[in-house]
């Protein structure tokens, strides 16, 4: 057999991840190129997952480990794929590697952010807390090396981290580079975005401060988010007891997004516990349309929905209010099967906002094409590339697992048919 | 425990709202968007949420004696907000247009008058009726006075009885209509000349206008439109009082007070007919363009005013040949008005006033907002 | 290998201004009983200086390296040396970030971890992998559905040999019953036609792979890679040689005659299955009269979300009954087809499906609870319905009612009846015999002979599906080499179906692969090591081929055990589970986590307290603390276990009897939502602890002196003060009695 060529997966979420390990694992090279300074994409933001409610950095070590013990894995942060030309078993890419401005002498030992005078706004926390310039996602971060925003740090002008840096792992003169990779397959695995709910005129994103959306909430009731944990509401930081949830925010939506982003009621349902656990006298309220919680998801929801603390009401929240004295949030719906109109108060408001595929705002180089809404369509893919997950239609991490196995397969007969 | 209401759907109700402009009907997934963004809708039992599934499945019953169709204002704000493109507002316009056709007597002149078939037919009617009024006459010569072509005794012959049909069949068609809602809609308690004199005063105030949001703009152009026809209304009964117990003779000089309501009132009707046009087009993505049923309502109009005006600078210019033929059609289109009244979505003056009236009376709607 | 010991302690990190690397060496030579020479210390060990300082002794060769410096889960590729035993000793988070600097508990904690590393690498050998001869890397797929079909065809495209099963005369299952098919790509508005034909054909003329129809499995003999596969076909019964399996065994629609409350048994009461049925046969018509139905009713989640029935969804209904009442309006334009859903469910993408067929004028749905289905004479029937969008109380006029009946895996017969027959079987043999005389025995798929039964167990709380347990790991089932596939799983659509089956063709390739190599496969894919037990002290107490959560030890003739290697997933349950000790992995065994808990320097005056740690969740969210440079107290020793499954006895017995005042045992949560990444493995250890009593009753002491804690990786922040607590309870009960012997 000729030499075996690669498997290119681009995005390192949790499908990436796996279409690559799971390629790796039945002998095939795999290379990811992740855009961040680290691997695990949207997952690594959340809390638990549903319905099990386990952490996601569970599955994540696991994985990191298949990677550390695979030497038919390589990973490329902070890199972005600058164009794709070729065909099947022979896909030219270039990658740019941005600068890290810290090199893999790093130890992860903090002291550059220590000494960092430049606070931030911390993305992976949704803005809702500060990050110094030199900083690490999270304690359980892969790789675990630190990283240098090249667009807030202030560059040799202040150099104190370099100084602190007693493993000479910092490099503030670090350039972008160009990698060129001679691929057999490509997998598009780019992920999603959260759906930007400050378009939701009605609904007060972005005015109302304690109007958050789902993935704010999930970093709220993170360990290793921005109040550890504690779920208290950004206006004061006052334990936010009583809750709203406005599902379908922007979702189902064809003046925002046409079709249903899957993952929300049961996300909202497992938000719902943890607030529950976290505050036994606290209550929530979910506003649906429909509750889609297919397959055993089921079980899950009727567990969540026997807690009295916890009530459905079918009806979609249209309008969103602040009380600008208490901070409160007041929300208006139709409940549809009482035909009432109501509005009612709460310390704080979840917009279970929806998915957006992440080329629908950064196409992917390379003679692809996509749907009106950025999704890319399987079949008019070009020989010996695949797309898996929440590229192709809004899915959960389950599901991202089955596709993202599945498509490892169809590298492998790629690979076998240029090979 | 009660008993169950038995459903009984009907596709071609379905289908006669989906041809009467609601062709968005069936994407309404009820999730009450409309009835929340709503700001004319009652708390308790809101519209238009309930009334799209009633539509969806054709359960004609359920808009008898309904006021809540009608206390929609078509702000439209529903169908700007609308997750699906459902067009409640364009929907319940269809359902209104059904209710016209359902209380007219006879019920099939409002399918013919609002039926894009009959378009011509139908203005052609009233052209003949006229022409045989003017005794087929040609251009008369001289100076230009219309009482030439029709007599005074002649236009108040045709048109006061044309009025009278169109306000007794609509009057006919709102007692039926008040008879239906109380049966249905069960009155608690009221007070009915109170009722009626905070609907006047709503009217006269164009106040639920002010509560659209997306259509905020349709308070100025309905409200010109109303009140170019009070003015004119003003000035044409005047003018009879001038003319049959003071004998002046028509035309009024220009700064006659008679003439001076009048333009007042053409130049308001045209302003506001342009502007609901304008508007139409300006919200036409939002909000849908509207149905003929809509648009009939508004050539007649614009017609009106636009002959109207023409019939008199025309008159002052002295051409003869315009002036008259334009003056023939302006009168078409007043008599089609008219007789149409009951049929048209003219209608709606009936059978919204006696809805708004109807819920206040049965206590469905708190007494009026204040708007701000 | 003759071992030739290197021993290096990197200062960096804090480590050299946390303890006195002089004094390390010393204790660490003296108690690891090593020479001082061979004991180095380097500045940055990760460094290019460093790593090439280590580089230079293993091409002097020194092949056996302790490196005391970070965490062996960080600078993997620095610290990878090919061909070495590398034993990281974890100075720094434990150490360096958690505990005072200068401290003599520092230092005492840092020799103790040294010591331990030192002689965890004295105790461990290189591993060589153990591959069994003659494996076949032929794919087994069951069931020739749309599943089954996919598996096959993905596998065979991937260059496998395929066999193919199918119980049906002819392929295609219940994806070739259907008139139309869902859309499955961008617009989805469009109904499609069934994919699985044009499947067929290419299953059928592909030359890779054999198919046997009107066939089932009579049984299934051996692991991975050696799985001895006999095939009833028309009565006659022949074995093949597979390596892995791809069970895509299918659905039954749930049972319509158990719904007579929604009318099943009048005759225009029909099911969606039916109704493919008739729409492909022609018009839509009611069975009472053959009139065509113009009033058609369909009842949604018949049968599922229900208590009484299934309590799942059954995730394709919706879209069904979207697509067959599009059936309904294109075969007759003046019908009617009503839904009376709970929800109407169409996720992702699928929702413009919905949207497409609902903008139809003969399309009219509402929510509804259905209460009943009765007569309205003629034939005709009333749908009565509460809590509807019409009304709270309603009745509809239908003249055919269809039930959008859900789905029941093929698995799930088999599993009940298995579970029952364990329940049987706790009651004793009477019993036993009359369940196994009472029961119908209903038809099994796999029909493993394996000593823990013919079936993949049941998991719990999934009402029969071969589920995975894990979200981030679909094809986990308790059977190594055989991987679930399609609706035998979860209740899915044709789309989700085949993505999930190439998955699982995907896996199989991996298992055959995996065993050709001699490497485990998930979770532990790259593991090399396996259970080597000493057979002559073996009492066939059997309780490893009991506890072994993947049936990986059977029993011979004489009841004696023995490993099928290729099941085993290298947990080290069975090392946990022997009482005799005798099962060691080269780099892991009884004997050798003994050794370093006996190293352990017990003083008089102080508290030791032994933490045994899953090394996947317990041992990085340790890690994770100190990295958060939260304080761990320092009287606790932490060692990590492949999974606290592993955890044998005697280790408490050694630990006690040495003086250790304490031991707490970090394992994933067990039960229904188990975190385990062995299933099985921190319940059993659960199971054991429950003996822990006995032994330290034995010993006389407090059971209070031994813990075991369920924790996640995620709770790194609350860790460090459960132990803690821990440490306090101990310290009450007060030292250890046996330190003084």
């Amino acid at each position: 057999m000729a030499e075996k060529k690669k498997v290119l997966v681009i995005g390192g979420g949790f499908s990436g991840l796996t279409a690559a390990v799971e390629t790796a694992e039945a002998g095939f090279d795999a290379v990811i190129v992740e855009k961040t300074p680290f691997l695990g994409g949207r997952v690594t933001q959340l809390n638990k997952y549903f319905p099990k409610l386990c952490p996601p950095n569970c599955g994540l070590e696991i994985n990191f480990k298949r990677i550390k013990n695979n030497t038919d894995i390589a990973f490329h942060t902070l890199a972005e794929v600058e164009s794709i030309s070729g065909q099947e078993g022979n896909y030219n890419v270039t990658i740019k590697l941005n600068p890290r401005f810290i090199n893999d002498k790093c130890v992860g030992c903090n002291a550059c952010t220590e000494v960092c005078p430049v606070q931030m706004p911390n993305e992976f926390n949704f803005g809702m807390d500060n990050t110094k310039a030199a900083y690490i996602t999270h304690n359980q971060a892969f790789p675990f090396k630190y990283v240098i925003d090249g667009k807030h740090c202030k560059g040799k002008s202040c150099a104190k981290c370099v100084e602190a840096c007693k493993y000479d792992a910092i490099n503030l003169d670090m350039k972008p580079e160009t990698v060129n990779l001679n691929v057999g397959a490509v997998v598009l695995a780019t992920g999603w975005d959260l759906y930007d709910v400050t378009k939701l005129d009605n609904l007060g994103a972005g005015k109302i401060k304690n109007v958050i959306t789902n993935m704010q909430m999930e970093r709220l009731a993170s360990p290793n988010g921005p109040t550890s944990g504690k779920i208290l509401r950004p206006s004061d930081g006052k334990e936010a007891k009583n809750i709203a949830f406005v599902q379908c925010a922007g979702s189902r939506d064809e003046n925002h997004l046409p079709y249903c982003s899957y993952i929300c009621c049961m996300a909202s349902l497992k938000q719902a516990t943890y607030l529950r656990e976290q505050y036994p006298d606290s209550k929530v309220r979910i506003f649906y349309i429909d509750i889609r919680t297919p397959g055993r998801y089921e079980q899950f929801y009727w567990k969540v929905k026997e807690d009295p603390n916890v009530t459905l009401t079918k009806g979609k929240v249209a309008k969103i209010t602040e009380d600008a004295s208490t901070g409160d949030v007041e929300v208006t719906v139709e409940d549809v099967l009482a035909g009432r109109k109501i509005t009612e108060k709460y310390d704080m408001v979840v917009l279970a906002a929806g998915m957006v595929p992440s080329t629908k705002a950064s196409r992917i180089p390379g003679e692809i094409s996509y749907t009106h809404d950025g999704f890319v369509v399987p079949s008019y893919l070009k020989k010996g590339m695949f797309a898996v997950g929440t590229l192709k239609s809004p899915v959960d991490v389950a599901k991202s697992v089955q596709d993202a196995t599945g498509v490892a397969i169809k590298t492998i007969q790629s690979a076998r048919r240029s090979g | 425990m009660a008993e169950a209401t038995v459903i009984k759907p009907d596709l071609d109700f379905v289908k006669g709202v989906i041809a009467s402009g609601g062709e968005s009907l069936k994407k309404c997934y009820q999730c009450a968007t409309c009835s929340v963004v709503c700001n004319v809708t009652p708390d308790n039992n809101p519209f238009p949420r309930k009334e799209m599934v009633w539509a969806q499945w054709g359960l004609s019953d359920k808009f008898k004696g309904n006021p809540d169709v009608w206390l929609c204002h078509q702000c439209n704000d529903c169908t700007a907000y609308c997750p699906r493109g459902a067009k409640p507002g364009e929907v319940l316009g269809a359902i209104r247009k059904q209710s016209i056709q359902q209380y007219s007597v006879p019920g099939f002149m409002s399918g013919l008058v609002n039926s894009k078939i009959f378009f011509p037919i139908i203005f052609l009617i009233p052209a003949l009726i006229l022409l045989a009024v003017s005794g087929f006459s040609s251009i008369p010569e001289g100076e230009i006075k219309f009482i030439k072509l029709f007599s005074v005794e002649a236009i108040q012959f045709t048109f006061t009885p044309a009025l009278i049909f169109g306000f007794a069949i609509g009057i006919l068609g709102l007692m039926k209509f008040w008879k239906d809602m109380k049966q249905t809609g069960g009155v608690t308690s009221g007070n009915l000349t109170g009722s009626i004199v905070e609907t006047a005063k709503e009217f006269l105030g164009h106040s639920r206008f002010k509560d659209c949001t997306v259509s905020r703009d349709r308070f100025l152009s309905h409200f010109l439109v109303v009140y170019g026809f009070v003015f004119l209304g003003i000035a044409t009964a005047i003018g009879v009082l001038y003319i049959d117990f003071m004998h002046v003779e028509s035309p009024f000089s220009l700064g006659h007070p008679v003439k001076l309501f009048g333009n007042i009132g053409a130049i308001a009707l045209l302003l506001g007919v342009l502007l609901m046009i304008a508007n139409r087009f300006k919200n036409a993505a939002k909000v849908g363009k509207g149905s003929y049923f809509d648009w009939l309502l508004i050539f007649i109009i614009f017609t009106i005013a636009v002959s109207g005006i023409l019939a008199e600078v025309t008159r002052l210019a002295d051409k003869a040949v315009l002036a008259y033929p334009i003056y023939f059609v302006h009168l078409v289109f007043v008599f089609s008005l008219f007789i149409y009244l009951p049929y048209s979505k003219l209608a709606h003056i009936f059978y919204r006033a006696t809805a708004i009236c109807f819920a206040k009376y049965s206590g469905r709607e708190k007494p009026l907002k204040t708007s701000n | 290998m003759e071992k030739k010991f290197g021993v290096y302690i990197c200062k960096g990190c804090g480590i050299g201004e946390a303890v006195d690397i002089e004094k390390l060496r010393k204790r660490a030579a003296l108690k690891g009983k090593v020479s001082a020479d061979i004991i180095k210390e380097h500045q940055v060990l990760c460094s290019p200086e460093g790593l090439e300082f280590l580089k230079n002794d293993i091409k002097e060769g020194t092949n056996t390296l302790i490196i005391g410096a970070c965490s062996p889960r960080v600078k993997t590729n620095e610290f990878d040396f090919p061909g070495t035993i590398t034993e990281r000793v974890n100075l720094r988070e434990f150490v360096a970030w958690t505990q005072e600097p200068m401290s003599s508990d520092a230092q005492s904690l840092a020799d103790d971890y040294m010591v331990m590393g030192i002689i965890k690498a004295q105790k461990g050998d290189l591993p060589e992998p153990n591959i069994l001869p003659d494996l076949s890397k032929t794919i087994l797929v069951i069931g020739g559905g749309i599943s089954g079909i996919t598996s096959a065809l993905e596998a065979a495209d991937a260059g496998y040999q395929v066999v193919l099963v199918e119980k049906e005369a002819a392929l295609g299952g219940w994806g070739a019953k259907l008139y139309k098919q869902i859309p499955r790509e961008y617009p989805y508005e469009k109904l499609e036609e069934p994919i699985v034909f044009s499947k067929i054909k290419e299953v059928e003329s592909n030359p890779n792979i054999k198919i046997y129809k009107s066939a089932t499995i009579e049984k299934t003999d051996g692991q991975p890679g050696l799985l001895d596969v006999t095939i009833k076909t028309n009565g006659t019964s022949e074995t093949i040689r597979v390596g892995a399996v791809v069970m895509a065994a299918g659905w039954k629609p749930y049972d319509a005659s158990k719904l007579e409350h929604l009318g099943y048994g009048k005759p225009n009461v029909i099911t969606n299955v039916q109704m493919e049925e008739m729409a492909k046969k022609g018009k839509i018509t009611r069975p009472s009269d053959g009139k065509e139905a113009k009033k058609v009713a369909f009842i949604q989640c018949a049968g599922s979300r229900d208590p009484n029935h299934l309590p799942y969804c059954s995730s394709f209904c919706c879209a069904t009954s979207l697509k067959q009442a599009k059936y309904v309006r294109e075969k007759n334009s003046d019908a009617m087809a009503m839904i009376f859903y709970k929800d109407i469910r169409t996720p992702g993408q699928t929702e413009l499906f919905y949207k497409t067929m609902q903008n139809d004028p003969g399309v009219l749905l509402t929510k509804a609870e259905v209460t009943g289905i009765s007569d309205g004479g003629n034939g005709n029937l009333y749908v009565e319905a509460d809590n509807t969008l019409l009304g709270e109380k309603i009745k509809v006029e239908a003249d055919l009612v269809v039930l959008a009946t859900g789905i029941v895996p093929a698995t799930r017969a088999p599993q009940e009846y298995l579970d029952g027959l364990t329940e049987a079987g706790k009651k004793g043999d009477v019993a036993k015999k009359e369940y196994l005389d009472n029961t119908p025995k209903p038809e099994f798929i796999l029909n493993l002979a394996y000593k823990q039964g013919p079936e993949i167990p049941s998991l719990e709380g999934a009402y029969g599906f071969a589920d995975s347990g894990f979200i981030c790991f679909q094809y986990e089932t308790r059977r190594t080499g055989i991987y679930a596939a399609g609706c035998v799983k979860q209740p899915m659509t044709i789309a989700d179906a085949t993505e999930d089956a190439a998955g699982a063709a995907l896996k199989a390739i991996q298992c055959v692969e995996h065993v050709a190599k001699g490497i485990a496969v998930h979770p532990r894919a790259w593991d090399i090591t396996f259970p080597d037990p000493l057979m002559i002290k073996c009492t066939s107490c059997k309780r490893c081929t009991e506890e072994c959560p993947f049936s990986a030890i059977e029993e011979d003739e004489k009841g004696t055990p023995f490993y099928k290697i290729n099941r085993c997933r290298r947990c080290g349950t069975c090392m946990g589970a022997c009482p005799e000790r005798i099962v060691s992995f080269k780099d892991f065994s009884v004997d050798l986590v003994g050794s370093m808990i006996k190293s352990i320097e017990v003083d008089e005056d102080e508290f030791r307290i032994i933490v045994l740690a899953c090394e996947n969740d317990a041992y990085p969210a340790l890690d994770s603390a100190a990295i958060k440079r939260i304080k761990l107290n320092p009287k606790v020793r932490i060692i990590p276990v492949r999974c606290l499954g592993s955890m044998n006895l005697v280790w408490v017995t050694d630990a006690f009897s040495k003086g250790i005042d304490g031991m707490m045992l970090l394992g994933c949560k067990y039960g229904e939502n188990y975190q385990c990444h062995f299933i099985k493995g921190s319940e059993l250890a659960n199971y054991r602890f429950s003996k822990v009593k006995e032994t330290l009753d034995k010993l006389q002491l407090e059971s209070d002196r031994c813990q075991l804690v369920q924790v996640a990786i995620s709770e790194y922040d609350k860790l460090p003060q459960m132990i803690e607590d821990f440490v306090a309870r101990v310290e009450e009960i007060g030292p250890n009695p046996f330190k003084e012997l």
